[in-house]
């Protein structure tokens, strides 16, 4: 699971954000917008009791909401599935550079309807400006413990942000990920400035099919049925160039593709949550994330062979313990599948990974020991309004 | 005192007021006669209808009933004469024959002395030459060219009498011409009043000097005139006359 | 009774005063409040559309089509930050709005490398797809803007930056213009003040008495002076607020021409903005306390010295000689406007008493005494009724002077639109057809037809350089180019400003160019200065084409340049396209018939001249109906202040028209002077204002306008609106009279 927005009020009409439109209409939007993309309502009540009932309604306003019947169908969930709210498309990889200091890179995309449409719809003009959803993408790379991350926004079906499922392609503005062969993609990510700035050229050649996770790829998100449609590519061949400060760096390493969407995310009182993709030495996966709750968390996750079918991981399957906090972030973690012997420390690199947008979050590249070793991206959300 | 013809005759004279819901009755059948030349004062606590019978006599209020015969003019209420004739009738005799002098702002503010009664005199139809000369005889010489802010209350009444004797009237009716003055002042125009009325020209038209009507609260001034009628006593109305030689 | 009873007794025995004293406050500040709003919404969204994006660049088409939603996802595919900028008129009232798209706008900020981030916060900004939800229900074309950050970089081939800008530069003039109105406005709020101290100060003056009463019973003067302070403020704060609100409606009513005209005039738009409720409120309360009560703070020698200065002539002489002639040298609106200022108050201070003196002097004229009389009253009600008198004449020379005004701009209008639109048909022709043939086929069919002309026209736009003497090229500017061709009668009939020898003959040869005013005054060009029209080839000697003539061209801010055909840049697509046809004798059905079959069918739109001119006329209504509707209500305000102050001042002499009638004048004779006594009063009044209005006509047409609006009109006058003002100062006479009669004729029978 990979959303990780937490929604503040505070953040909508900040100063940082230094546009800011303060029509009614505009802020109700924008309101919708982080609300939604955040898939939550937040742990302080500070995301405002006006969103609850949306949040909590169900799907509210028209929007599907997936179920364990709903399954996958491909190519097309590659594509943007409009009858949803929000969906994402997000990429974490693990690179080394020639000189074999690890890299980390992360590319999301996100969508955000305001308004469902099913897929033989035609969508409105282009030269209406409509505003039926929005685009978000994060583009970010951590690297020598420095963290560089940007944030971009577009409107939906203007044509400078979209996704398409065949031939496979996602962009906003000049960012994208496209196919360009079977079974193989290209990232190009560019930030605006070029001091400090940050770019990547990859190509990704997919490895191995899609893995569905949770219950045919319907993963849930709470013991009361609210969930997703999920799958990820695991094992994804990554080679290319980062660009950092203008200076070229040849990298090479592993990735983790994930598709997700859905309508509704978590329930309310859900404060945010922890997830975990982690590749192992042996060619083993391991997905693991923890809903967190006043009461009882809710754990899931999926525990992917190198060689065999994925096999759904319950909450007494799979154990999640926070070992040690940097600026409010847990950022050493034990990770325990008894079934299958994996009893695993994951920790970030010294450093602050956060993605220091809209909605703050950590997302960092971690390194795994114990009794099994690798790789992998940790994202933590949730956590913002306790660090300032 | 030789009997004269009436300047003036009044029978049955009758003006009531609206207060309120009610009516209140001021002057009733009233009669009185006046000959040329003949001094009436009209004397009676304040409401007595002292003004009111001076404003009927004038023609500037309207009876409710009675008749007025007025250098010849009469005047009956209720005989069906349209009211813009009759005021027409009375403004003429206003305008030529009868002196109006009032207790006080007799003067038109913006014009000087002489002014005023050169004024008077040319709407009376009277040659404006002996305007300076009345106001010399009521002692104003030294005043003519002042205007009547600038000068006393008494000079501004004897001014008021200069302008009503320019006009050489039949008639003069005085409401209180001193009443707004100190004691030495309003002998000082009363004596002028009576002794310029002695003196005055039998006039153009014929008649042996002007009669006066004289409202008044000021017993001497009363005593001065020649018959004193008391409203507050409306029996000897008409009767009560109490000769004073002049 | 209380004290507050005690005072407040003498409104309740007149109750009229207070309604009128009520009704002044309250349409002061509606006409203040209503012209101040939309003046200083006007100048908002002036200072915004020039700060939000000062510096700021949009990209364009390098083949000069306009950009379309296609050119703002291509740019922002090639990693270009660009922010759409549509701006649309207010469904909801007057102004307009900005949509943009914060989403797409995002970048700007974070592209700002000076912090200097586009204020693009609130009003008028809305988000994109309402502005084109309003647009695409609006028959009006609002084009998009694609705006570029303050340092965009290189752009893809095809695109090119160029700084931000909706119009030519015409902020200086649009300025002038708002100033022109706030000085309307201020004027307005002098009038009412007047006003006002003349109301307020009649019942004061009524109320003495009373207030010598209380003080002898033992109530300090403090205290008094206190209560009517108390007293004014209440009433302020009642009138106020309503007067605000309908000075608001008053801006919404207008405030769609306002904006039109705005628009038309100086390419201005006016955004929409919120109502400011504290500015008027605040002045109006200022002004009401000012004109009221100051008295009881100014200290008694003062006032006393005041009372002295009011009967000499020489203040009044040397303030309106000084403010004179200090219109005849400033330059500059605000000083211009700030002598005419010292002018009103000196002729202000010397009209009572010129009025009184002129008065006396015919009265030790006469003969008659009654009339010396009436003319010695008139001299008194001068002096008493200075500040209503000076009022009502301000009031009429600024409707006397905004009349000529525009009377004078309606006609040298109505005579440019007669030279403008010299043919009876107009017809359009149709995006993509090709009006060659067509123009070859009229020429042939027109040769030698009676009565017959034609002409094709094309419009675009050109840079436009002026070739210094020393061949070196000045700054160049992009004005429209209008183009046309053949240069017959149609053409020739044009008045010119200014103009060359024979100036036609040579423009038809191609051998010159003219410009209109605007293109004149805007940079300095006159007749023989050498311009060059497109971009230079390189290494390409071009000596220029010389200015041939100087055309009017009113009502719009652009610069413009009529071109022979021949001189159309070869290659530009022009924007719009046309002919203009006198079909004389021939059958103009017949004519469009063949002209539609040589381009291939598609119908031209077709506009006879009348429908032109109406749409040109309704455009100008606009541009001074504001200032109309102002002069208009003043003269109501000022009019109805007379009237009061007439029938109070009348009632006090009361006394005297009865004197009149005791003295044996009828009714009817004591009537026929007063109205002779009011119609010499307002008549005076008005014939005094001719002058002082004939005078602020001229520092209007001939000073203000031309700053204000970037053209001139001649100096006309129109003696027959004279009249009419006569007959209307005549009329508030006779209503003076008519009210003074009746109230005489109650003061008779009680």
């Amino acid at each position: 699971m990979r959303p990780v927005l937490r929604i503040t009020e505070r953040v909508v009409a900040s100063a940082r954000a230094g546009l800011t439109v303060r029509h009614r209409l505009m802020v109700a939007l924008w309101s919708l917008v982080l609300a939604l993309l955040a898939g939550c309502s937040g742990d302080d009540g500070a995301s405002g009791p006006g969103l609850a009932p949306t949040l909590s309604g169900g799907d509210a306003g028209g929007f599907l909401q997936p179920g364990p019947d709903t399954g996958l169908r491909f190519p097309a969930d590659f594509g943007p599935h409009p009858r949803y709210r929000v969906e994402w498309w997000y990429l974490t990889a693990n690179l080394t550079t020639a000189e074999g200091e690890p890299l980390g890179v992360q590319w999301t995309q996100f969508r955000q309807g305001f308004r469902p449409r099913s897929p033989d719809q035609a969508p409105p003009p282009a030269d209406q400006w409509p505003l039926e959803a929005a685009w978000m993408a994060h583009g970010a790379v951590s690297y020598q413990g420095q963290h560089r991350f940007e944030e971009r926004l577009a409107r939906g079906d203007v044509g400078s942000a979209g996704a398409v499922a065949e031939p496979f392609e996602v962009w906003l503005d000049d960012w994208q990920l496209q196919q360009v062969a079977p079974r193989r993609w290209h990232l190009t990510v560019r930030s605006r400035q070029a001091e400090p700035g940050f770019g990547y050229d990859l190509t990704l050649t997919l490895n191995r099919p899609p893995v569905p996770q949770g219950d045919h790829g319907f993963s849930a998100k709470s013991a009361s049925g609210q969930g997703s449609m999920y799958f990820s590519l695991v094992d994804i061949r990554i080679e290319g160039t980062v660009t950092l400060d203008g200076k070229r760096l040849q990298v090479a390493g592993q990735g983790w593709f994930d598709r997700e969407w859905s309508s509704q995310f978590l329930k309310q009182g859900q404060q945010g949550w922890d997830w975990f993709a982690q590749h192992l030495d042996d060619g083993d996966k391991l997905m693991a994330f923890r809903l967190r709750d006043a009461a009882e968390p809710f754990v899931s996750g999926t525990w992917i062979p190198a060689g065999g079918d994925p096999q759904p991981l319950t909450d007494a399957e799979l154990t999640l313990t926070p070992l040690e906090r940097r600026d409010g972030y847990p950022v050493r973690w034990r990770l325990q599948v008894p079934s299958e012997g994996v009893d695993i420390e994951v920790t970030a690199p010294p450093g602050r990974y956060v993605n220091d947008g809209r909605f703050p979050y950590w997302e960092s590249p971690v390194r795994v020991s114990g009794n099994r070793a690798g790789v992998g991206y940790m994202e933590l959300t949730g956590y913002g309004a306790t660090d300032d | 005192m030789t009997e004269r013809a009436p300047v003036l005759a009044a029978q049955g004279l009758t003006r009531a007021f609206a207060s309120g819901h009610q009516t209140v009755s001021v002057l009733e059948r009233l009669d009185l006669s006046l000959a040329a030349g003949q001094s009436l004062a009209l004397i009676g606590r304040s409401g007595s209808g002292k003004s009111t019978l001076l404003n009927l006599l004038c023609g500037m209020d309207s009876a409710d009933a009675g008749t007025i015969t007025v250098l010849g003019e009469r005047f009956e209420a209720g005989d069906g004469e349209p009211a813009h004739v009759r005021h027409r009738r009375w403004a003429a005799l206003r305008r030529q024959r009868i002196g109006v002098v009032f207790q006080d702002a007799n003067l038109m503010p913006a014009l000087t002395l002489l002014q005023n009664v050169r004024l008077r005199a040319q709407l009376a139809g009277q040659p404006l030459a002996p305007c300076r000369d009345w106001l010399e005889r009521l002692g104003l010489a030294a005043e003519a060219d002042r205007y009547p802010d600038q000068v006393s209350g008494g000079q501004r009444q004897r001014a008021a009498l200069a302008m009503s004797f320019a006009m050489t009237p039949a008639l003069i009716l005085a409401d209180e011409p001193t009443g707004s003055l100190d004691r030495h002042t309003a002998d000082e125009v009363a004596t002028l009043l009576f002794d310029t009325l002695a003196r005055s020209p039998a006039g153009a038209r014929g008649t042996t000097g002007a009669a006066l009507i004289l409202a008044t609260h000021d017993p001497e001034l009363a005593a001065r005139c020649d018959r004193i009628m008391d409203l507050g006593h409306r029996a000897s109305a008409g009767r009560a006359s109490t000769d004073t030689s002049s | 009774m209380t004290l507050t009873g005690a005072l407040l007794s003498h409104y309740r025995r007149h109750p009229l005063q207070l309604a009128a004293l009520a009704l002044m406050i309250l349409l002061a500040t509606m006409l203040w409040s209503g012209v101040h709003q939309l003046t200083g919404q006007a100048r908002d969204s002036l200072a915004r559309a020039e700060q939000s994006l000062s510096g700021g660049r949009e990209a364009v088409r390098s083949d000069g089509q306009p950009v379309t939603v296609d050119d703002f996802v291509r740019l922002r595919r090639a990693g270009v930050c660009v922010m759409p900028w549509l701006e649309v008129p207010d469904p909801d009232g007057p102004g307009r709005l900005v949509g943009i798209d914060p989403l797409a706008g995002q970048c700007l900020v974070s592209d700002s490398h000076s912090g200097r981030a586009p204020a693009l916060d609130g009003d008028p900004f809305v988000d994109i797809h309402r502005a084109a939800t309003v647009s695409a229900a609006t028959p009006v074309d609002s084009p998009l803007h694609l705006i570029v950050g303050e340092s965009p970089g290189p752009l893809p081939p095809g695109y090119e930056s160029a700084p931000f800008q909706r119009g030519p530069d015409t902020g200086e003039l649009g300025r002038s213009f708002l100033l022109n109105l706030d000085a309307l406005g201020a004027l307005v709020l002098m009038i009412t003040a007047l006003l006002l101290r003349a109301v307020y100060r009649l019942g004061q003056a009524q109320r003495e008495t009373s207030f010598v009463l209380l003080a002898r019973y033992g109530v300090p003067d403090r205290v008094i002076r206190r209560r009517l302070v108390l007293e004014i403020l209440l009433l302020s704060a009642l009138c106020i607020g309503p007067g605000v609100w309908a000075g608001s409606a008053l801006a919404r009513l207008l405030g769609n021409g306002f904006g039109a005209s705005l628009e038309g005039l100086f390419d201005l738009p006016l955004y929409a903005g919120g109502t400011d409720w504290l500015t008027p409120a605040l002045v109006m309360t200022a002004v009401v306390v000012l004109a009221c009560v100051s008295d009881l703070l100014v200290p008694a020698r003062c006032r006393a010295w005041l009372d002295r200065g009011g009967r000499s002539l020489w203040p009044g002489v040397i303030l309106a000689a000084v403010g004179g002639a200090a219109v005849l040298v400033v330059s500059g609106l605000a000083a211009t406007f700030a002598a005419v200022a010292v002018v009103f108050a000196g002729v202000g201070l010397l009209v009572p008493t010129v009025l009184s003196h002129l008065a006396d002097r015919l009265a030790a004229r006469g003969v008659d005494e009654l009339r010396r009389w009436r003319w010695r009253e008139l001299g008194v009600m001068a002096r008493r009724l200075a500040l209503p008198v000076v009022a009502l004449q301000f009031t009429l020379a600024l409707v006397l002077a905004v009349q000529a005004l525009v009377a004078s701009f309606e006609q040298t209008f109505e005579g440019w639109l007669d030279q403008r639109l010299a043919a009876d048909w107009y017809l359009d022709v149709p995006a993509g057809a090709d009006a060659g043939p067509a123009a070859d086929w009229l020429a042939g069919q027109l040769a030698g037809v009676d009565g017959a002309a034609w002409h094709r026209i094309r419009r675009g736009s050109a840079t436009v350089a002026s070739i210094g003497a020393d061949d070196g090229t000045r700054a160049s500017h992009r004005l429209d180019l209008l183009a046309v061709a053949p240069i017959g009668p149609l053409l020739t009939r044009w008045h010119l400003l200014a103009s060359a020898d024979r100036p036609w003959d040579a423009l038809a040869r191609g051998d010159g160019v003219m410009i209109n005013e605007q293109a004149a005054r805007r940079f300095g060009w006159v007749i023989g200065d050498r311009l060059r029209l497109g971009e230079a080839a390189p290494g390409a000697a071009t000596d220029g084409l010389p200015v041939l003539g100087v055309y009017a061209d009113y009502g719009r801010p652009e610069g413009e340049v009529l071109v022979a055909g021949s001189r159309w840049p070869a290659g530009q697509t022009p924007s719009f396209e046309g002919f203009a046809i006198e079909p004389g004798t021939a059958d103009i059905d017949r004519l469009i018939d063949g002209v539609t079959r040589r381009w291939g069918g598609e119908a031209p739109e077709v506009q006879e001249n009348r429908a032109i001119r109406a749409s040109a006329n309704a455009v100008f209504q606009r541009t001074f109906v504001l200032t109309r509707a102002m002069t208009l209500l003043t003269l109501v305000l000022a009019g109805t202040a007379l009237l009061v102050m007439g029938l109070v001042f009348i009632t006090s002499r009361a006394w005297y028209f009865r004197l009149l009638r005791a003295w044996g004048l009828s009714g009817r004779e004591v009537f026929s002077q007063l109205l002779r006594l009011c119609l010499g009063l307002t008549l005076g009044v008005a014939l005094l204002a001719l002058p002082l209005g004939i005078w602020l006509t001229w520092v209007l047409v001939g000073r203000i306008n031309p700053e204000a609006f970037g053209w001139s009109l001649p100096m006309a006058v129109y003696p027959g609106f004279w009249l009419e003002l006569l007959v209307l100062s005549a009329l508030i006479g006779l209503g003076i009279a008519g009210l003074m009669r009746r109230s005489l004729a109650r003061e008779a029978t009680s």
